[in-house]
């Protein structure tokens, strides 16, 4: 056959030269999953806490002895099983099968070596003060961790989980810790990519799915998106509030979120107006949360009216849950019953760094001046607006979290006002009823029981306001409808989604 | 020679200032590095944890004794490390700067390829539809801000129509056409305001030079118009087009943030944002003083053409 060239010919062969372009950049081999991280990893560095994305390159690389499943159930890794003897210490039984990526067997020693690290007085750890509560850690047997606890503590195995607790081999140098997950790093560019590879002595036969899973940086939300899109990468995470519209009427992609992280208020305990409980309560009764889900949150949350327990967990309850509702008459009335009927001029604290926390914060103040509290608001960048906060140097504040899991102990690190102080909790603010019902909560092992003590939790943080609760925010992952095998977590899980990659594949 | 000496040592002496300026400055404003580092995502950490880590950083130590360090290291050339990650601040800048000086060099060449000849064409054709349209267009391109230019960009050529990536970087050696694709945008939504700069600079000093006496003269001898044009004109008038276009460039340097920011392109000025947002001192004063250094030298060189350019200036 002879082909003749025509000048339409041409034109159309011109027009078909960027979807051979595309083809070049937007096909990536079926066995190599894009993901589109928010921010790069600040370092790897497996116990210290450095953020939701340096969490999600860690789990990969890195195994702890439970894991959350999809549904936030506790699901066994390097420990099969576990259970609490008779003398109230947790014993956690080793499976035979699980190896570092040095070839070297995961046991009972090594398990004990990371907990002696992570909780050692030069640690940095980001579960340091936990493990602290730990006596002594036993090994009848190589294959057997008997866990001894200074107090009793139900709440310990919810604490292997989290992204920043994993087992590392002990013979480990401190800069090159070596894990057991179901990948190993293979490239690296700092600031930019990450690439792990299959571990091919995974314990977990069929994991991981995927060969390679290369992480890309993409700190513009809006470009993460793009990237999305445009097929550069296969899913993303933090999918921005303003994009979910978009990215749910494209036929391509896939929206998976939960609410999860929370907005609130902290206050400064020590000095000025919000020493007095009553008008803490008064900025509680104050809010209309649903503008702060319109406006800051493009409509992707829900409105926080109690203190920050997640609805579907046992320890949830509706009439508590709404227990600081919008009620300016009530606001009013407290301020009164303060003795400052007519409100005050306060500075309040926040950062422009974050449009949710500036947000938030614009409309927190236009609510507080409503009962007559005129708020000045301070916004500078993230670095100087957490200064602030672990000094004290503050009467009120914005700010954003999500707990360490779904129990309400996950809730200690925000509310427990006994703890050294943190730009992240009220700054000398004692709640002392609420921090007791937390206490007795982490020693009580009958459910029944336990979902009391957190109501009454609940009852006292109403009344001592420790934090006022503003709205949830949907934490969202956007990714290529071929993609399965993934889900959000949760509640405060679903920035633990990351841990399900190993069970992802391409449909 | 005595010159250039001198200059050398002013220049020395004036990275020294920007050095401790630097370093002062960022000990003073508010923001602990180690604090903030276990704070990443919102987190509470635990405040013995962070005061084990400031001690590990060496950030406990008199503010004298940390810099009194920080010059030691710097005589002999040694940066030191990141405070987040502790990887050397010099292998990062050998790693970014190129990028970023790749872009700044294929963005200002796009827009002198563009600029002198429509500037001189609009000049030598005053008033006409083209020298309106043009000046129309610059006005444009330099009220719409980069940022939108490059969202816009995106916008269409990845998101709508899926014919290019959006944003990021690949090496060279890796794949030339795509390194070359990704290239295009950022240093296009850089060319485009430096372009309108440079063709308004060569308009107007075409134009200027074009009624000068010795362009007269020259004319007036019978010298082909050509030659007036490119020996007597263009060569006169690019002497404050050059002074603009340095002035550029060395902004750029530090400058091109949001266009790196927009296109994910790993140049340098990511890294400084980020660092100075964690603190990370040796990182944040590491490179400040290579943009500076290299401020310094773009300066020298422009005085260096400018003799080259202009013969009175070298026998001055």
């Amino acid at each position: 056959m002879i082909s003749t060239l025509t000048r339409r010919g041409f034109v159309a062969a011109g027009a078909a030269f960027p979807f051979a372009l595309r083809n070049a950049h937007a096909q990536a081999p079926a066995d190599v999953l894009r993901y589109g991280l928010s921010a790069y990893p600040p370092n790897l560095q497996p116990w210290v806490s450095t953020g939701a994305s340096a969490g999600t390159v860690k789990i990969m690389t890195n195994r702890s002895l439970l894991s959350w499943g999809p549904k936030g159930e506790l699901r066994p890794e390097l420990a099969e099983s576990w259970s609490l003897d008779g003398e109230g210490a947790w014993v956690f039984r080793l499976r035979d099968d699980a190896y570092f990526h040095n070839g070297e067997k995961v046991t009972a020693d090594d398990v004990k070596w990371t907990i002696e690290q992570v909780a050692s007085d030069r640690s940095t750890a980001y579960m340091r003060t936990q493990f602290q509560a730990i006596a002594r850690v036993e090994i009848p047997d190589p294959r057997t961790v008997r866990i001894v606890t200074k107090q009793p503590l139900a709440v310990l195995p919810t604490w292997w989980p989290n992204y920043n607790m994993h087992v590392v081999w002990r013979g480990s140098k401190p800069n090159a810790p070596i894990g057991c997950g179901p990948y190993r790093i293979t490239a690296q560019e700092r600031g930019t990519a990450i690439e792990v590879q299959a571990f091919d002595r995974y314990y977990k036969p069929g994991q991981p799915r995927l060969k390679t899973i290369r992480f890309i940086a993409y700190p513009d939300e809006n470009l993460r998106f793009a990237a999305l899109q445009a097929g550069d990468v296969d899913i993303i995470e933090y999918l921005p509030w303003q994009s979910m519209d978009s990215a749910e009427a494209d036929p391509r992609l896939k929206v998976l979120s939960a609410d999860g992280p929370f907005m609130d208020i902290l206050f400064n305990g020590e000095r000025g107006p919000f020493t007095d409980a009553r008008v803490r309560r008064a900025v509680a009764h104050a809010i209309r949360r649903e503008e702060i889900v319109k406006a800051a949150f493009f409509g992707r949350g829900s409105v926080l009216e109690g203190v920050p327990i997640a609805p579907g967990t046992p320890w949830f309850d509706e009439e508590l849950s709404r227990g600081w509702r919008y009620d300016p008459a009530r606001a009013k009335a407290l301020l009164a019953e303060a003795g400052v009927p007519n409100g005050f001029s306060t500075v309040m604290l926040s950062s422009a760094q974050f449009g949710m926390h500036k947000d938030t914060a614009e409309i927190v103040q236009q609510h507080l001046a409503e009962i007559g509290i005129q708020c000045e608001l301070r916004l500078p960048d993230w670095s100087t607006r957490v200064s602030l906060g672990s000094r004290g140097q503050y009467e009120i504040a914005i700010h954003g979290v999500a707990a360490d899991s779904n129990d309400p102990d996950g809730l200690a690190v925000i509310m427990d006002t006994s703890l050294s102080p943190t730009y992240s909790r009220s700054f000398g603010l004692k709640a002392p009823r609420t921090t007791d019902a937390l206490n007795r909560g982490r020693g009580e092992f009958d459910q029944a029981k336990r979902v009391e003590i957190y109501k009454e939790m609940q009852r006292a943080a109403l009344e001592e306001v420790p934090l006022v609760g503003l709205a949830w925010r949907s934490q969202a992952f956007g990714m290529d409808s071929r993609v399965q095998g993934f889900a959000v977590m949760p509640g405060a899980l679903s920035l633990n989604s990351a841990g399900l990659l190993p069970e992802v594949s391409f449909g | 020679m005595l010159w250039f000496l001198r200059r050398i040592a002013v220049s020395l002496l004036l990275a020294w200032l920007v050095a401790t300026i630097v370093f002062m400055t960022l000990h003073i404003v508010p923001g602990d590095p180690a604090e903030l580092l276990m704070s990443t995502g919102g987190v509470a950490p635990d405040p013995a944890a962070v005061e084990e880590l400031r001690e590990r950083l060496g950030l406990n130590q008199p503010l004298m004794t940390q810099y009194g360090a920080f010059l030691m290291g710097l005589l002999r050339g040694d940066l030191g490390v990141s405070l987040i990650d502790e990887y050397p601040v010099l292998d990062e800048i050998a790693l970014r700067l190129p990028r970023t000086l790749e872009l700044i060099g294929v963005a200002s060449l796009l827009a002198i390829v563009v600029a002198l000849p429509a500037g001189t064409y609009a000049a030598v054709h005053r008033d006409g539809a083209f020298d309106r349209a043009a000046s129309a267009v610059t006005a444009l391109l330099l009220a719409i801000p980069v940022f939108v230019v490059g969202t816009l960009l995106i916008l269409l050529l990845a998101q709508m129509l899926r014919v290019m990536p959006a944003g990021g970087y690949v090496p060279f050696a890796q794949n030339p056409i795509q390194h070359l694709t990704l290239l295009a945008l950022p240093a296009l939504a850089i060319a485009k305001g430096l372009a309108a700069v440079l063709f308004r600079m060569t308009r107007a000093s075409v134009l200027d030079v074009l009624h000068r006496d010795h362009v007269r003269t020259a004319r007036s001898k019978g010298l082909a118009p050509g030659h007036v044009m490119t020996l007597h004109v263009v060569r006169n008038a690019l002497l404050p087009v050059l002074t603009v276009l340095g002035l550029h460039m060395g902004t750029l340097l530090g400058g091109t943030v949001l266009v790196e920011y927009v296109f994910n392109w790993p140049g340098m000025s990511t890294p400084l944002l980020r660092a100075v947002e964690a603190r990370d001192y040796p990182m944040v004063v590491g490179i400040v003083l290579t943009i500076s250094g290299l401020f310094l030298m773009i300066n020298l060189i422009m005085d260096l053409l400018y003799g080259v350019l202009d013969p009175r200036i070298r026998t001055a």
